[in-house]
């Protein structure tokens, strides 16, 4: 069964970025956001970014905490672990 | 081989803009700013000033690329090829700007003075509201940031490539401390954080909007007879952070003053769709850019962009 916080993410980046060719299920868990197959660049990760911290109250505060947490969507699935309460998390 | 012709809209690479990380570039000798302050303090201006064209000749010489890039600019905006003399005084208004800069970092008086139609401008900078201030290398623009900010008590956040010798600018910021701060574009951090911190804390932010090598994103505008790129990050920005875009430039004006030029503000209606806003916001940049035009046709020699003309884009972009 597909992770919920996966699956949340992957709809909200289609979402946030308006991604219209890309279905959210596709997205493959270790592919990396930025510069890969989804094509984001800095503008894109500023606004996931802003997205992320008023969806799951977390800041993420320079580019290179942006970078890790944003590495693919499992890392950023284990960084939102990482900074967010529990019932908070989607189940 | 040539490089691909540029499209009417670009991106940037991952993470970072095109400019980002590069070395500084070094526009003089790092004594240079000290030695034009202690001769502004012993020479009488009579004599200063004859020198200083002097020296200006001299190093208009040196600066093979500058001065293509100047006849370049020159040609476009006067339509005929510029003489030398005109080169000349490109690089000496250019120079003379400088100078201002360097006496109001040294506490000359100076205020920045608002031009007619310019009320959207001085509501929001008077006002608690962070926005997005959109400027140009042109005349006086470099102290319409430090001047507001001193003037208004607005604190304001300057984004900025840092250069070999920028002494200039961290005089104008000691003095000038408290309510600007800076974000330097090519320092090693990605500027765009910056900009989130600096709105999140209630600043303003000051980008210039002329210059593409660090912009994230490009669009084509028509300017100076063609379709050429110009940066599109600030409204970007806007609609991310939902801030308006005021777009400015300060022209000289009497003794001990800058005129300030500004746009209505522009902001993301909610009403709207994404692509209905940036359509506007296109409009809103086209209709200063053609501002700026008007001023450059009357006063060319306040174009201080001495690199290569913003790029040509096919007319159909």
């Amino acid at each position: 069964m597909p992770d919920p916080l996966v699956s949340k993410l992957k709809v909200l980046i289609v979402e946030t970025l308006r991604l219209e060719d890309v279905v959210p299920a596709e997205i493959p868990d270790d592919e990396p956001l930025i510069g890969g197959g989804l094509s984001l660049d800095s503008i894109d990760a500023l606004e996931l970014v802003v997205r992320l911290e008023k969806e799951f109250g977390i800041k993420i505060s320079s580019s290179e905490e942006s970078r890790v947490a944003l590495a693919s969507i499992g890392s950023l699935a284990s960084y939102i672990r990482a900074h967010v309460a529990p019932d908070r998390l989607p189940v | 081989m040539n490089p691909p012709a540029p499209t009417a809209s670009t991106t940037s690479p991952p993470i970072v803009a095109p400019g980002y990380n590069r070395p500084p570039r070094n526009p003089g000798p790092s004594w240079g700013f000290g030695f034009l302050r202690l001769a502004d303090r012993l020479l009488p201006e009579w004599l200063y000033r004859p020198l200083r064209a002097a020296g200006t000749w001299v190093a208009m010489l040196g600066m093979h690329a500058q001065r293509a890039h100047s006849r370049a600019y020159l040609r476009a905006v006067l339509g005929r090829e510029p003489t030398s003399r005109e080169v000349f005084r490109h690089f000496f208004v250019f120079e003379e700007a400088l100078i201002l800069k360097l006496r109001v970092a040294g506490g000359h008086p100076h205020r920045g003075v608002l031009a007619a139609g310019s009320e959207d401008f001085q509501r929001i900078i008077q006002s608690d509201e962070p926005a997005l201030l959109g400027t140009f290398h042109f005349g006086h623009s470099d102290l319409t940031g430090f001047l507001f900010g001193g003037q208004e008590k607005r604190r304001v956040a300057l984004i900025r490539q840092r250069v070999g010798n920028s002494r200039d600018t961290d005089q104008l910021a000691k003095r000038f401390a408290g309510w600007v701060s800076f974000i330097w574009v090519n320092a090693g951090e990605n500027p765009l954080f910056a900009i989130k911190d600096a709105i999140a804390s209630g600043s303003s932010v000051a980008l210039t909007c002329d210059r593409i090598e660090f912009s994230a994103r490009s669009e084509a505008f028509t300017f100076l007879g063609a379709r050429r790129l110009f940066p599109f990050t600030i409204y970007h920005l806007a609609m991310i952070f939902q801030r308006p875009v005021l777009l400015s430039v300060g022209v000289p004006g009497g003794p001990g003053e800058t005129i300030v030029h500004s746009s209505p503000a522009w902001r993301p209606d909610p009403r709207l769709g994404r692509e209905e806003n940036f359509a506007l916001a296109r409009a809103h940049f086209q209709t200063f850019l053609s501002r700026i035009e008007d001023l450059l046709r009357t006063n060319p020699y306040w174009w201080f962009n001495f690199i290569e003309l913003n790029p040509e884009v096919p007319a159909a972009c």
